[in-house]
Parts: C-alpha cells; sequence; structure tokens
C-alpha cells in the first residue's frame, strides 16, 4: 500500500500539502474558566482549563514570580480502535504531559500570575494521527476561552515523508504507523520561533528543511483557521453581553 | 445585519493573542493586556481595543477581555475575606474579594496574631478580635510564607465589617472593639472596622 499515488493524492485523497478538516468550538463548558472543543479530521480533543487560582497541594511548592502550569494528557479509552486500558498515567502519557507544558508555559504569561496555579487538561475522545497537535491547539483555543493572557497562538502541525522524496502535511494514522517518518513541530507562527520539535523513525538530512518549512507552513495555515474561529467567538460573545455599551461609554 | 449592529462592530476593534497593536513610542504605551516587544505593542488576550487617554499627548493602549476574573493578590490590595478557622496564633481566611472584584476562586490568607491591630500587639487575643464565619477587610503584606498571604488589618478601617451571633443575627458595631446584638443585646468583642453601615440602628 502506497502512501502517494502516481497521481499525487494521498490515501484519504488529499495532495501532500493539505491539511485535514479542522473544526473548533470555544466554551463547550461552563464549569471550567475556559474550555474548547477541537476536530482535526477524525482526531477529536476536548480542553479544559482552570485558573489562575490558588496553588494546593502539599507536594508543589508556588513560585514567587510565575504561575506554575499544571498539564494532565489523557485517551479515552474508546479513542482507538483497540480498547485501552490506562486512558493516563502510562508512559506515552507523562511524555505527552510534558511536553505539552513545555509549550505552554512558553506561551502563558505566567509572571503576570505570581505564586498560582493554571491547570489545563486535555482529553482525546478520538484518536486519528496527530493526537499532540491537536491537543496544543485545543489548549490554546481553551486557554484564550478562559481570558489568560498569552504572547500568541501556539500551534502544532506534523509532516511527513512519503516514498522517500515527497513532504506531507498533517499526517493521519494510517500514515503515521505505516512507518514514514514523521516530525511534529510546535511553533508561534507569528514571531516564527519553534516551541517544541519532535521526529520520529529517520530521514536524510537533505530533507530536513523541506518537511521542515512543510510543517510550519501547516502551523500557518492552522493559525489561520483557529484565529477566525476565536474571531467569530468573540463577536458572538461581545453581542450577547453588549461590548459596545459597557466599555464604549 | 441591522445597520447599527454594523456600525457597532466597526467601531469595535478585535484584537487577538499576539496581534501587533502599534509602535511603542512616546505617545503610546503598553497597558492591560498587551505587552511590548521590540518597539511594538502585542495583544495578549482576546478582546476589544480601548486607547485610554492619559496627561495631554499619551495613550495606554488596553485590550479589554469578556471575562475578567483573572486577578491574583498584590501586596498591598485591600481584600474581603472570611475568616475559616482562628486558633491562639493566628486566624485562617478565604480571600474572596479584591477590591471590587470578586474572585471565581478564593485564596488563602492568614492573619496573624501580631497584624490584628496597631498598638498593644502584646495583648491581642484572637478571641476578641475575629471569629469563623466574620467577613473581614484586610490589607495583604508583602509574602513570606510559601502557601498563603499575610493579611493585616492593624488600620482604622480595617476589621471586621460582618459578624453574626451564634443565633444568626448580624450585628451592629457599637464601638471599636465592640459589636451588639440588636435581639439579645448580648456584646461581643471585635476589631470592628470603621465603615457606618446604612440603615442600621440598635432598638
Amino acid at each position: 500500500m502506497e502512501l502517494l499515488s502516481e497521481q499525487g493524492l494521498r490515501l484519504d485523497g488529499r495532495r501532500p500539502e493539505e491539511l485535514r478538516k479542522i473544526r473548533c468550538k470555544l466554551g463547550v463548558f461552563e464549569q471550567p474558566d475556559g474550555s474548547a472543543y477541537l476536530e482535526q479530521g477524525n482526531t477529536k480533543v476536548l480542553a479544559a482549563v482552570y485558573g489562575p487560582h490558588q496553588v494546593r497541594g502539599g507536594r508543589v511548592k508556588a513560585n514567587a514570580d510565575s504561575a506554575i502550569v499544571n498539564c494532565q494528557y489523557s485517551m479515552a479509552t474508546f479513542s482507538t480502535g483497540e480498547r485501552k486500558r490506562r486512558p493516563r498515567g502510562d508512559r506515552k502519557s507523562q511524555e505527552m504531559t510534558s511536553h505539552l507544558k513545555q509549550a505552554l508555559t512558553a506561551a502563558i504569561k505566567t509572571e503576570i500570575y505570581p505564586r498560582s496555579q493554571i491547570d489545563i487538561f486535555l482529553e482525546v475522545l478520538q484518536a486519528d494521527g496527530g493526537n499532540y497537535c491537536c491537543c496544543i491547539n485545543a489548549a490554546t483555543l481553551a486557554l484564550i476561552d478562559a481570558g489568560i493572557p498569552i504572547n500568541e497562538y501556539v500551534v502544532g502541525c506534523t509532516a511527513s515523508l512519503a516514498n522517500a522524496s515527497v513532504p506531507m502535511l498533517d499526517i493521519s494514522h494510517l500514515e503515521e504507523t505505516t512507518g514514514g517518518p514523521s516530525l511534529t513541530i510546535v511553533a508561534m507562527p507569528l514571531s516564527k520561533k519553534i516551541v517544541v520539535a519532535e521526529m520520529l523513525e529517520r530521514f536524510h538530512v537533505d530533507q530536513l528543511e523541506k518537511i521542515l518549512n512543510l510543517a510550519l507552513k501547516g502551523c500557518q495555515q492552522i493559525h489561520a483557521v483557529l484565529d477566525a474561529a476565536v474571531r467569530n467567538h468573540m463577536t458572538e460573545i461581545g453581542s450577547a453581553s453588549a461590548w459596545g455599551q459597557t466599555f464604549g461609554t | 445585519m441591522p445597520p447599527d449592529t454594523q456600525i457597532k462592530e466597526t467601531e469595535d476593534i478585535i484584537c487577538v493573542p499576539g496581534l501587533r497593536i502599534c509602535a511603542a513610542d512616546n505617545k503610546h504605551v503598553a497597558g492591560k493586556g498587551t505587552y511590548e516587544r521590540q518597539g511594538y505593542i502585542y495583544s495578549t488576550l482576546a478582546g476589544i481595543l480601548h486607547l485610554v487617554q492619559q496627561k495631554e499627548e499619551g495613550f495606554v493602549v488596553e485590550v479589554h477581555s469578556s471575562n475578567e476574573q483573572s486577578v491574583v493578590p498584590v501586596p498591598g490590595n485591600i481584600v474581603t475575606a472570611k475568616v475559616m478557622t482562628i486558633n491562639l496564633r493566628m486566624a485562617i481566611c478565604q480571600i474572596r474579594c479584591i477590591g471590587d472584584t470578586v474572585l471565581s476562586q478564593p485564596y488563602r490568607g492568614i492573619l496573624r496574631r501580631e497584624d490584628i491591630r496597631a498598638t498593644e500587639k502584646d495583648k491581642v487575643e484572637v478571641y476578641n478580635s475575629v471569629r469563623p464565619g466574620d467577613i473581614i477587610l484586610a490589607r495583604v503584606l508583602p509574602v513570606n510564607e510559601v502557601q498563603s498571604y499575610q493579611l493585616s488589618t492593624a488600620e482604622n478601617e480595617l476589621g471586621v465589617v460582618i459578624a453574626h451571633t451564634s443565633a444568626g443575627v448580624p450585628m451592629v458595631p457599637i464601638s471599636w472593639d465592640q459589636m451588639q446584638c440588636p435581639k439579645t443585646y448580648v456584646k461581643e468583642n471585635r476589631k470592628v472596622a470603621k465603615i457606618v453601615p446604612e440603615d442600621i440602628a440598635v432598638d
């Protein structure tokens, strides 16, 4: 089974440089301070943000000059074809949690909230490749919904190499598991900074620049989609709460 | 879309995090919801842009979000707290408001025995100053403990503002250190805040 056909189409009908369809919604829960739901193809992620609130727990010690960012990554037992026994706490989830914390700490302005804590919970409802990137994108939307100041959007995207020569963007689960190398990039598209970079399998270093540029281009496209969703959400919220009358006068 | 709605929407400039607003020069200063980086002012919140006039020529660039609950107590703030437990040395409180802002999540504060009164610190008894369930006004001290905020009521305007008797009746302040039940006329000791409540009189 080839990843790319002779006509240049992928298994799901996309061209190599195309993203899957992204759908997202902010404010899906009332109880958290911020929440978001994101679909990227068949991958579905829920994010919830609590905080900033008081640091609790005996072991955790508050920072005197910045907030503590606490992340939890979880995959539902029904999220994969084969049922998962441990939704969280296994080694892969802990690694994902650590990466998420690193990426989100780089974006959040933690110095505004000394000796406090920001909790971010992420739940993968359906996994079809690119789970980590979907979690990053959903967490960014949830943070914006919570009103926590962030430097800019943190956007994640994956890229791969098909037939050892053609870069592909936003790979699905089938393309991930059939042995192709994959590169995961979490970037801030406006300032062009890379926050997290992860690579699986091997490819020649000559191909790295091509794949990296394609991943960054994908990040910019995802940023445009998220930006449009946030503006739509804010227009609705502003109309509902009579923004102009409250703050304009 | 109605025309006045359209006019209103065009008037409000929507900002998203990372949006570059303007250059940081003598006239424009980064305010709330923004930050400055490499000579430009960027937004950190998703909200509406505001230009606040300052002095004669300057502007403070601010971005206001729809949910403004992200406030952390800062030393020097006047906070409203509820006393939860007391012992011989301190009173453990829950900070519910910072100024006029109601917190969505309470913060933990400690009112030590030495910080209850400005004078006669060695004669202070916590039980005769605050009791569990009281609502107090306090000022946040510079922090020296990790898990809590230090509070102080060592000012005339700070102290207990709402107190109830064991029967649940709100008491009326009658002096700086006493409150009285308007029904049973029982007097209890409190460190009373110097605030005159409206429409309250002893029968």
